[in-house]
């Protein structure tokens, strides 16, 4: 925020201090151990009084002075120069706080340089003893330099007490200063070792060479149980939460971490063949392979070590972005736009906006992400992601993803850096959905002496699918289900059941499909296995009661079963898929980003052509799948997890992957409550809302990850604390929470008022009667009389405009011919049922 | 937009601020003698290949160059890091404008670092091709000081940094300032000066030991230091004529009348250093010429002083007092002192003992 970013694009993302710092690292760890190498081959060639060792002593010097100054030397330089460019902010801070123990380290590299001069220089010319105490100056030299880097470079990781008094010493001699100099020191040893194998090689006389090389083994083999000691000893020595993020939550760094693993037993292997093996043909190779094993070993080290660091450049201090945890939240408060001083533009408008983006960019993104380089490239991330995704993703940073830093701008700011990423940097249009080929549809003609009267609805007005015989992931709700009531009608209506069978027939993709509906207690039900996969959103049934092979009645509904679920946003699209719904290659990107996070195989068994079913191991209870014992059920955990990025979005959170969707496919919110301007948050609460809702069951049922989950919430409208916990499918809003006796509500928020049971359920209520199911007359819960579809306004009213000749709920407006034949005095059905109906829509 | 809004802020500070000035300038004083042996060595040797007159005292400058280049580096760290301290919210923006040539000094310098040493061990077999490692190297320390002058220039111009909203690549470079071409030609020429002289100084100290054949030394030494003294006079004007008004104004303040202090000091020491040379008076003009280095660096830090007025004087920086890691290193610099005088001594000892 206070310095000017170099927009770096191709080499940002840290591509620059990676290199530099890699090979220095792995050079300045030489200068500290070689120093002591030098020193004892020297003692070596004394005491064995050996010429040749003594020749290849001083041969040694030369090499290692060639490459630990001026190599060393310069890329040290350079690495300084580097930081300052890329993170001038805190490079500041680091120079402020210790610039001291800089300049102490400072006066230890000038004593090496003179030290390591004047020992290369008078080898030979000096008598042995004077010699090696030059040796032995350099090497405390060179000690006591890493001894000084080493404070403040584990300050970064490790701040300690220094966060709170500000105390140079608190700092310096942080809570890891002593493992990490205790493993560097060790490591030092070891890389001189492997720098050893390859000047001894070249040893002409095989003898010495074998001697040397043997030497150079026990350099590398010797300090190796000590290293993993103090490696032991320097992760214990990290915070638990630090611990967490390195080991459990970057899945970035495991790889990091296996290969550091992986490397350490074949250090060991190499140092003992070339100990064993005595061909010069076979150690050659082995030793350059040995160096440049060592090499990334080191760098796997440094990435572990700096990606430890995440999100901070300077832990718990100072982001990665430049800004101070401490001004974040005035920050994200005024604005990034007005907070920054190197910005060229200060106000969005319609024609800066990806500029704007791209400075946004700068500030924010850069310092990790390339622009199509090799280190965390920003454009396959941002090819996945539509704008709205994005948003999403920004949000949840600090959050679900911790290794990244709260976003640290306004909403808006963050609408247009997300615009900038999955617009301007990458073209990610969206891609265009099925035109929806359904017309209007007309209703049975009204009929007012009718003899029975055939109520139908679906028990989901919302329903979705995503498609798993063609995406290969099963998360969808149970089956779509439709009920039936059939009445005799009269002045005392009878409810039949016995001796009527109830049909039903659809069309799905041009083949009929019929089905006999099941007769339970007072009602008569069916699930529509056909819809399983779906491409359409909106399904007309019909439904048919016969007795005595005669048809009694008949009647239509529209069931709503849609394949909007817009993963896609986040998780990637095929770009060339045709089809509405879940593609193959969103769904892989789920099962990856899953198998990453939660360390499963589901992709591996995707790739193999099986069919992902969630509910195998999260409970559905909409489908009476258990789940596995210990694992968050479905509900929660999907609402849980993505909660963390869609808390700002308020009901659009919804529409990323039920199909509400104001502009999209199906816009299967289309009730009355709709109509009266409700979206899902009145009845649901925002997501986090919900998520926590969920999880706070889980919490109860001893579920350790659903408390994690609830830490990283988000954003809720009234405390966690205060949120009621429920499970899904049985603790569902409920409508009497509002319409409390009946009455025309005083509030329009039923959140967190569930039903307690499953009667309670508006689908499986009942009117006062205990007969007529609440839905038989209102329609499902999304889909209230008087429903508006957008693709036709008689698609959702077929039965009150058969019934009735209006929209409006069956018996409404004290219709109570509809099913009475007469008018009744008595509201038996419900309070109010006789009163005016309140919401007539204009015709 | 107002360029003084991009100014940053700068961070706090453990002691005074004059105690890093102190440091700034002491060590700085080092380097750039340091600094002048490397470059003006590089180039005296340079144009000896290049006329074809190569000589003893090229082959004596390029068996010294590795420890010139090293220490220039390690007695430029520290400078730097006091810069930093105290003026980092200028010099940090100014690099990231111009990150690229920044950057490249690292690379400019291994590649020098490592072509000195080629020039020195291969010196025998490279035989004609000397010349362009030599043409090389001096190209390489040419590069990083016109890019060093142009950092250290653009550092206290912040209204020149507007032009970042047009070139944020890091490719910007401050060839526009007035000042810029005359103060790299008066470090260059400063450095054959004082490369010269120092050659002079080895030559006359060598005479002084009976060695008569470094009489050459002793002269060609002070002809580069006579030579690119005079030079300078032209170069100094133009430098001079080049500040803008307030910066070089005379009187009106402290810093003016310090400025014109140390440049009348640092004017007479040059003409005495010339007329002693003249005497082939070496010691002498050596130490007249260190003298002169220390008030010119007086001055150098007067002018950025000057510059930088309009925005921001040193003592506008905030003091949060924690003096024990200052102690600490001073306690430090001084042992590292008294081993630097160990090790001398260990050597010179061991040295008359083998002997």
């Amino acid at each position: 925020m206070n310095y000017p970013v170099w927009q770096l694009d191709w080499a940002g993302g840290g591509l620059l201090i990676a290199l530099i710092a890699v090979v220095h690292v792995y050079v300045a760890h030489f200068a500290v151990g070689g120093g002591l190498f030098l020193v004892l081959v020297e003692r070596k060639g004394l005491a064995e009084k050996s010429a040749a060792i003594m020749e290849y002593a001083k041969k040694n010097t030369r090499f290692f002075l060639l490459l630990t100054m001026v190599f060393g030397g310069m890329t040290g330089v350079g690495i300084w120069f580097t930081i300052a460019l890329l993170n001038p902010a805190a490079t500041s801070a680091l120079i402020h706080i210790f610039v001291f123990g800089w300049a102490i380290e400072w006066v230890f590299f000038f004593c090496e340089i003179l030290s390591l001069f004047l020992y290369y220089y008078t080898f030979g010319r000096l008598d042995a003893k004077r010699h090696l105490i030059l040796g032995w100056i350099y090497f405390g030299c060179a000690w006591m330099s890493l001894f000084w880097i080493n404070g403040i470079i584990d300050f970064m990781l490790t701040p300690g007490d220094w966060l709170v008094d500000h105390n140079f010493w608190s700092g310096f001699f942080n809570p890891t200063f002593l493992p990490a100099l205790f493993f560097r020191t060790f490591l030092a040893f070891m890389i001189a070792g492997l720098f050893g194998f390859v000047t001894a090689v070249f040893i002409r006389d095989e003898q010495t060479r074998h001697a040397m090389i043997r030497f150079s083994g026990k350099w590398l083999l010797g300090p190796f149980i000590l290293l993993m000691l103090s490696a032991w000893w320097y992760k214990s020595a990290l915070p638990a939460a630090l611990q967490e993020l390195i080991f459990t939550n970057m899945p970035e760094l495991t790889f990091f971490i296996k290969t550091f693993a992986l490397l350490s037993p074949l250090l060991v292997l190499g140092g003992l063949l070339m100990a064993m093996l005595r061909p010069q043909k076979v150690r050659l190779p082995i030793a350059a392979l040995l160096l440049l094993i060592g090499l990334v070993y080191m760098g796997c080290f440094e990435f572990i070590r700096e990606g430890g660091r995440r999100p901070y450049i300077i832990s718990n201090y100072m982001y990665s972005t430049s800004i101070l945890k401490t001004d974040l939240a005035k920050v994200q408060a005024q604005g990034v736009l007005q907070s920054a001083r190197w910005l060229k533009n200060r106000e969005v408008t319609d024609e800066n906006r990806m500029v704007v983006g791209r400075e946004l960019y700068n500030l924010l993104c850069l310092s990790c992400h390339s622009i199509g380089g090799p280190l965390n490239d920003i454009l396959p991330i941002a090819q996945r992601f539509s704008s709205s995704g994005m948003n999403a993703f920004l949000a949840s940073m600090g959050k679900v993803n911790s290794y990244m830093p709260p976003f640290a701008g306004n909403n808006e700011e963050r609408e247009v850096l997300a615009d900038f990423l999955t617009l301007g940097l990458v073209h990610n249009v969206p891609r265009l959905k099925t035109p929806l080929v359904q017309q209007d549809v007309t209703p049975y003609p009204y009929d007012p002496e009718a003899q029975y009267l055939l109520a139908a609805w679906a028990l989901d007005g919302m329903g979705f699918t995503s498609n798993p015989d063609t995406s290969g992931l099963d998360f969808s709700p149970g089956l779509p289900e439709i009920r039936a009531q059939l009445i005799h009608r009269g002045k005392a209506p009878e409810l039949l059941s016995a001796g009527v069978s109830v049909t039903y027939t659809l069309d799905v993709d041009g083949v009929k499909i019929t089905g006999v509906m099941a007769g339970e207690d007072g009602y008569f039900r069916a699930e529509i296995s056909a819809l399983a996969n779906v491409q359409q959103p909106y399904h007309l049934v019909e439904v048919e009661a016969r007795g005595d092979g005669a048809v009694l009645a008949r009647t239509r509904l529209m069931v709503a079963q849609s394949s909007e679920v817009d993963c896609n946003h986040c998780h990637g699209q095929d770009l060339a898929a045709e089809k509405q719904g879940l593609s193959r290659q969103t769904a892989a990107h789920i099962l990856a980003r899953h198998d990453k996070r939660s360390k499963t195989a589901l992709k591996h068994r995707f790739d193999g052509g099986e069919i992902i079913v969630c509910g195998d191991c999260h409970a559905d209870a909409s489908r009476g799948m258990p789940g596995q014992k210990g694992i968050l059920n479905l509900s929660a955990s999907i609402h849980g997890f993505h909660a963390a990025y869609m808390a700002k979005q308020g009901a659009g959170a919804c529409a990323f992957c039920h199909p509400t969707a104001a502009q999209g496919a199906s816009q299967s919110l289309r009730g009355l409550h709709h109509s009266l301007g409700f979206d899902c948050l009145n009845c649901h609460g925002s997501i986090a809302e919900h998520g926590a809702a969920l999880l706070k069951a889980e919490v109860a049922a001893g579920k350790v990850s659903a408390g994690k989950l609830l830490k990283v919430i988000g954003d809720t409208s009234v405390p966690v604390e205060s949120i009621v916990a429920r499970v899904p499918w049985l603790n569902m809003p409920d409508c009497l929470a509002c319409h409390v006796g009946f009455q025309p509500p005083e509030t329009d928020s039923a959140f967190n008022l569930w039903t307690k049971d499953n009667e309670e359920i508006f689908h499986n209520r009942k009117g006062d009667e205990g007969v007529i199911f609440c839905a038989a007359c209102h329609n499902e819960a999304h889909v209230l009389y008087p429903a508006k579809n957008p693709y036709g306004t008689k698609l959702d009213v077929q039965q009150p405009m058969q019934y009735q000749g209006n929209s409006l709920p069956l018996g409404a407006n004290r219709g109570c011919k509809t099913c009475h034949t007469v008018d009744m005095e008595d509201e038996m059905h419900h309070s109010r049922s006789l009163a005016d109906f309140r919401n007539v829509p204009e015709e | 937009m107002d360029f003084r809004t991009l100014i940053p802020s700068a961070d706090v500070l453990p002691v005074h601020w004059a105690w890093f000035q102190g440091l700034l300038n002491v060590t700085f004083v080092l380097h750039l003698i340091l600094m002048n042996l490397m470059l003006g060595g590089m180039l005296i040797c340079f144009i000896h290949q290049w006329r074809g007159s190569s000589s003893e005292s090229e082959r004596f400058i390029v068996g010294k160059l590795p420890f010139f280049i090293a220490f220039t580096v390690n007695f430029g760290v520290a400078p730097l890091l006091f810069l930093q301290v105290i003026y980092g919210h200028f010099i940090y923006t100014s690099s990231v404008l111009m990150a690229c040539s920044w950057l490249s000094v690292i690379v400019f310098l291994l590649a020098g670092y490592y072509g000195v040493y080629i020039y020195g061990i291969k010196w025998e077999s490279l035989g004609r091709a000397r010349g362009f490692v030599s043409g090389i190297v001096a190209c390489c320390f040419l590069l990083i000081a016109f890019i060093f002058v142009n950092n250290l220039t653009m550092m206290q111009v912040p209204e020149t940094w507007l032009r970042y909203f047009d070139n944020s690549k890091g490719l910007l470079l401050n060839i526009k300032e007035p000042t810029l071409m005359p103060r790299y030609l008066h470090f260059i020429l400063s450095s054959t000066a004082v490369a010269g002289l120092a050659l002079a100084l080895y030559g006359d100290w060598q005479m002084r030991r009976g060695n008569e054949e470094k009489k050459e030394m002793r002269k060609m030494g002070l002809h580069w230091f006579i030579g690119s003294t005079l030079c300078q006079v032209g170069v100094g004007l133009w430098f001079f004529k080049t500040l803008p008004p307030e910066v070089r104004s005379f009187t009106g303040s402290l810093p003016a009348w310090l400025f014109s202090l140390f440049l009348s000091f640092s004017i007479l020491g040059t003409l005495v250093s010339v007329v002693l040379a003249l005497g082939r008076k070496v010691r002498p003009a050596a130490v007249v010429v260190f003298i002169t280095i220390v008030f010119m660096v007086g001055v150098r830090e007067i002018v950025r002083v000057q510059y930088l007025a309009p925005h921001f004087t040193v003592s506008d920086l905030q003091v949060v007092p924690q003096y024990s890691p200052m102690l600490l290193f001073l306690l430090f610099f001084a042992g590292g002192i008294a081993l630097v005088w160990y090790m001398v001594r260990l050597v010179m000892r061991g040295l008359e003992v083998q002997s």
